[in-house]
């Protein structure tokens, strides 16, 4: 099959960049293993460092971090044009992309973030804010007493929803008969604060939904407190871009292991995806390699060395340092400057190739975690490598 | 103040071996652990109960102590040997004249075994170097010793021994020169308990000569290190050694759902903070995957350390892996009996003639029976076969080694838990592939849930199994171990918000 754009990953930066290029008339392919990283995260939209103001945070970003290829203004655009496409889908993100705010965490830590699902918007709260818990009965990956021990005021109502998995519990509220019959229990409880924490399972699909009736049926409001992975606001996340990119026509490829790809002196001309029987070919005028770092596959590391797993293009990493800090909470293993490294028009820079587009952590320096800068990084990297290809296919 | 006939240092399997034993011979007594049961080297071994062949050639006496001691342990603690039976394995450069020493060492030490041509070989293990020039087949066994430990302890406590985990020693009290108590302070209070005795027993395997040193005396012994590594897979079904005189690298344990390969033999000076080093972990693997090819791709997932308390060389040109693994105990003549040497298979022997020489102190005669009777406890441990716990899948909090919470919240509040570790030791939570890394946030919740922490202390806990974790496997980041890791850092330092933050 042939496409004009063949996007390699179905993570933040790959689906954002085929939605991107869909819009624009440009058919789109989009190559993917497995579910994406963002698909277990907490949903929630780093943008880059941890004190109040992104935009000054960046600045004190190395010079490789490809933030400084983005560019602010870019950046902002392309976070807008990310909340835009979200609220159309109802599944609103709630913050100012210049900013940044807390929210709670399991452990009744808080974390900085800059825009969230309207299901936490409530979760930025001073420490003393008194809110309410409701947990579920055995639920497998949130216990209440972490954040107890931090807000002593908070009282805790269980409620039995017959399972113990957030993906089960979150299934079970998207059937109306069950979301009555919670609505129900919660106001037969004595609740005396205005605010309700609960933890991330209102809902995979009908979230919007069940959240406005919690908040009308109850009087209260309510903010989610993203749990352990499988975590169900980044699997909402995910299913959301999935669905609008398929709105959009772009093709998917899933489950797909590529075995192999064509090349033509400077450029590729398309991929083998592996299958039983005939394999599928995609061709395209241009490919985005958005596949992501070592924990999404898109780097292998064999003790030393390292390798991107697509085109097996060079990969840069950190010289003569060790590879790994001593202390497990200390953020940055010198590990996570390695990736591609890309020009300005995000093509990298040590390949042969000139119809080849890198976005996402798979880029060298983007180093995510130590920056805060998880899904704008992918968002904004995914937008610019997109106009890229763009310009390079027109 | 506590009064007792007999105070055990240590709480490895010597030591509760001891409590087991003079429970049994109806001696009052108590025993201090400054860490957790098995912190030691019993808990860093292998987890080999040996059948003597590894010592057939070199070291026979103490191969005929492991054939006897591995066919009790086989009957006294069903629950805690499974009965793997083991390979020596011949590959292409080991000789045959060693496997001749070894054929006639065995038989000599009243080892059985069977001579298997190279097709027998691969069909007991089919992901066997396919290379095998032949193998001995010989009654080699994998054990959990840190199950071990708690039933010998259950023993104890049912007797109405007292058991003090997370309780250093910091003081040996003595009277007109002679032991008359020891001093020993709470890890998590500092609080001091005083426990006076009229014997105290040093079973503290490589820390015996610092405990001697504060009664006085000294004893003689060469440290020598262990490494091991974890693979994520159970990789094969019995324990393999290579027919070759002993080497590092020469052992694979099946255990449960993973395997361990070791070990190495370095000499150390001091028992504390030692780590693996990278030659040591790229020399196992690669002894291992000579033995089995399974072993080169597999993800590491951990690696670790310990030290073997052995008897001084007499002879100090032959090397640490000389040095015989025979025991010996040393009556101080001041109260104080200490148990030197030894072995993980032979510690109920140990055990036993330590025992000895303080009912012939006492100058009480009570036969030992450590060797005829089951060790106690074992039927909670029992019921517990892959069917019951399958039933329980919505209800796991460790996916891993499939361990429900309810077997969790049963361990909290029986066991008195205070530490993640023991619900480690006692149900194996966080020991299979991902290492805690999911179900350790859920246990101590747990913990927290019951009452037996409150959340500042849960953290506290959390944060420190999160850095042993990471210890344990920061020199295996490569491969799918290093994704593993990164998805356990996202969860940890980003998701909890538990990082500390620079930018």
């Amino acid at each position: 099959m042939k496409f004009d754009v063949a996007v390699i990953g179905s993570g933040m930066s790959g689906l954002m960049a085929s939605i991107y290029l869909a819009e624009r008339g440009v058919s789109t392919a989009v190559v993917s293993r497995g579910n994406p990283i963002c698909s277990i995260s907490s949903g929630c939209i780093d943008i880059a460092g941890s004190g109040p103001d992104t935009l000054k945070a960046i600045d004190s970003f190395p010079g490789e971090h490809p933030y400084h290829k983005v560019g602010k203004e870019a950046l902002l655009e392309s976070i807008e044009y990310f909340q835009e496409l979200m609220s159309k889908h109802g599944l609103e993100y709630d913050g100012d992309s210049r900013k940044n705010r807390s929210i709670l965490t399991p452990i009744g830590k808080r974390r900085v973030t800059s825009l969230v699902p309207f299901t936490m918007k409530a979760a930025e709260t001073a420490d003393g804010d008194a809110f309410h818990i409701i947990s579920f009965k055995d639920i497998k990956d949130f216990f209440p007493s972490y954040l107890t021990g931090r807000f002593p005021d908070a009282q805790v109502s269980v409620f039995d929803a017959g399972t113990h998995t957030t993906v089960g519990i979150a299934t079970k509220m998207d059937n109306d008969d069950f979301l009555v019959s919670f609505v129900n229990w919660i106001r037969e409880q004595e609740i005396a604060r205005d605010k309700i924490a609960i933890p991330a399972i209102l809902g995979i699909t009908k979230t919007r939904e069940i959240h406005d009736r919690l908040e009308r049926d109850t009087g209260r409001t309510f903010f989610e407190i993203p749990t352990l992975p499988p975590s169900i606001p980044g699997l909402r996340l995910y299913r959301s871009l999935r669905k609008i990119a398929e709105g959009k026509g772009v093709s998917f490829f899933s489950s797909a292991e590529i075995s192999d790809f064509g090349k033509e002196r400077k450029k590729i001309l398309g991929l083998t995806i592996k299958k039983p029987g005939r394999p599928d070919y995609v061709d395209a005028e241009a490919f985005i390699l958005a596949t992501g770092s070592f924990v999404s596959g898109g780097l292998f590391s064999d003790r030393n060395k390292f390798s991107e797993t697509v085109f097996d293009i060079p990969v840069h990493s950190p010289a003569g340092e060790e590879l790994f800090n001593e202390d497990f909470f200390k953020l940055g293993h010198p590990i996570e400057k390695s990736g591609i490294r890309v020009n300005d028009r995000f093509i990298p820079e040590d390949s042969e190739f000139e119809n080849l587009f890198a976005a996402g952590s798979i880029l060298a320096h983007s180093e995510t975690m130590k920056y805060g800068c998880g899904h704008g990084m992918a968002i904004s990297t995914g937008v610019a490598a997109a106009k890229h290809a763009e310009e390079y296919i027109r | 103040m506590i009064k007792t006939d007999v105070i055990i240092i240590g709480g490895g399997a010597t030591g509760t071996g001891v409590a087991r034993d003079l429970a049994l011979r109806g001696i009052d007594h108590c025993l201090i652990e400054k860490k957790d049961l098995a912190a030691g080297a019993t808990g860093a071994c292998h987890g080999l109960l040996h059948s003597g062949g590894r010592y057939a050639v070199e070291d026979r006496e103490s191969a005929v102590e492991c054939i006897q001691e591995n066919a009790i342990l086989r009957r006294i603690g069903s629950k805690c040997v499974e009965q793997t039976e083991g390979l020596f394995v011949r590959l292409p450069g080991d000789t045959e004249e060693y496997r001749d020493l070894f054929l006639e060492g065995c038989h000599e030490a009243g080892i059985e075994t069977e001579l298997l041509n190279s097709s027998q070989a691969l069909e007991l293990v089919p992901n066997l170097n396919p290379n095998t020039t032949e193998a001995v087949k010989v009654p080699d066994a994998s054990i959990d010793p840190f199950r071990l430990c708690m039933l010998n302890v259950e023993s104890s406590k049912n007797s109405g021994g007292r058991v003090f985990t997370h309780h250093e020693v910091v003081d040996i009290v003595t009277h007109k020169g002679r032991c008359a108590g020891v001093r020993a302070r709470d890890e998590f209070t500092s609080e001091i308990e005083e426990i006076q005795g009229k014997v105290i027993v040093n079973a503290t395997g490589a820390w015996g000569d610092q405990i001697a040193t504060m009664a006085g005396q000294e004893v003689q012994m060469s440290l020598s290190k262990g490494s091991l590594i974890i693979a994520n897979h159970r990789l094969a079904n019995m324990v393999l050694n290579r027919l070759r005189p002993a080497a590092n690298g020469d052992i694979i344990v099946p255990n449960e759902t993973v395997s361990l390969a070791g070990t190495t033999s370095i000499r150390v000076d001091n028992p504390e903070n030692l780590c693996v080093e990278d030659s040591e972990i790229s020399e196992i693997r690669s002894e291992a995957a000579r033995m089995l090819p399974d072993f080169d791709g597999v993800r590491l997932v951990r690696s670790y350390t310990g030290v073997r308390p052995l008897l001084k060389a007499k002879d100090p040109s032959g090397g640490d892996r000389a040095i015989t693994r025979g025991f010996r105990v040393v009556d101080h003549k001041n109260g104080l009996f200490s148990i030197l040497g030894g072995k993980l298979t032979t510690y109920r022997l140990m055990a036993e003639k330590l025992t000895d020489a303080v009912m012939d102190h006492f100058g009480i005669s009570v036969p030992c029976t450590t060797a005829e009777l089951p060790l106690e406890g074992q039927e909670a441990l029992s019921g517990y076969p892959i069917s019951k716990r399958l039933r329980e899948l919505e209800d796991m909090m460790c996916e891993c080694e499939l361990v429900p919470s309810s077997k969790v919240r049963q361990v909290i509040e029986e066991a008195g838990t205070r530490n993640i570790s023991d619900i480690q030791h006692r149900t194996r939570l966080g020991m299979g592939p991902c290492q805690g890394g999911f179900c350790t946030y859920r246990a101590l919740g747990l913990m927290q849930e019951t009452g037996r922490m409150n959340p500042e202390e849960a953290l506290d806990a959390l944060r420190s199994f999160l850095q042993r974790r990471y210890k344990g496997t920061r020199s295996l980041l490569w491969g799918n171990q290093l994704r593993e890791e990164q998805l356990v850092e996202g969860i940890y330092l980003s998701l909890l918000g538990m990082a500390e933050h620079e930018v």
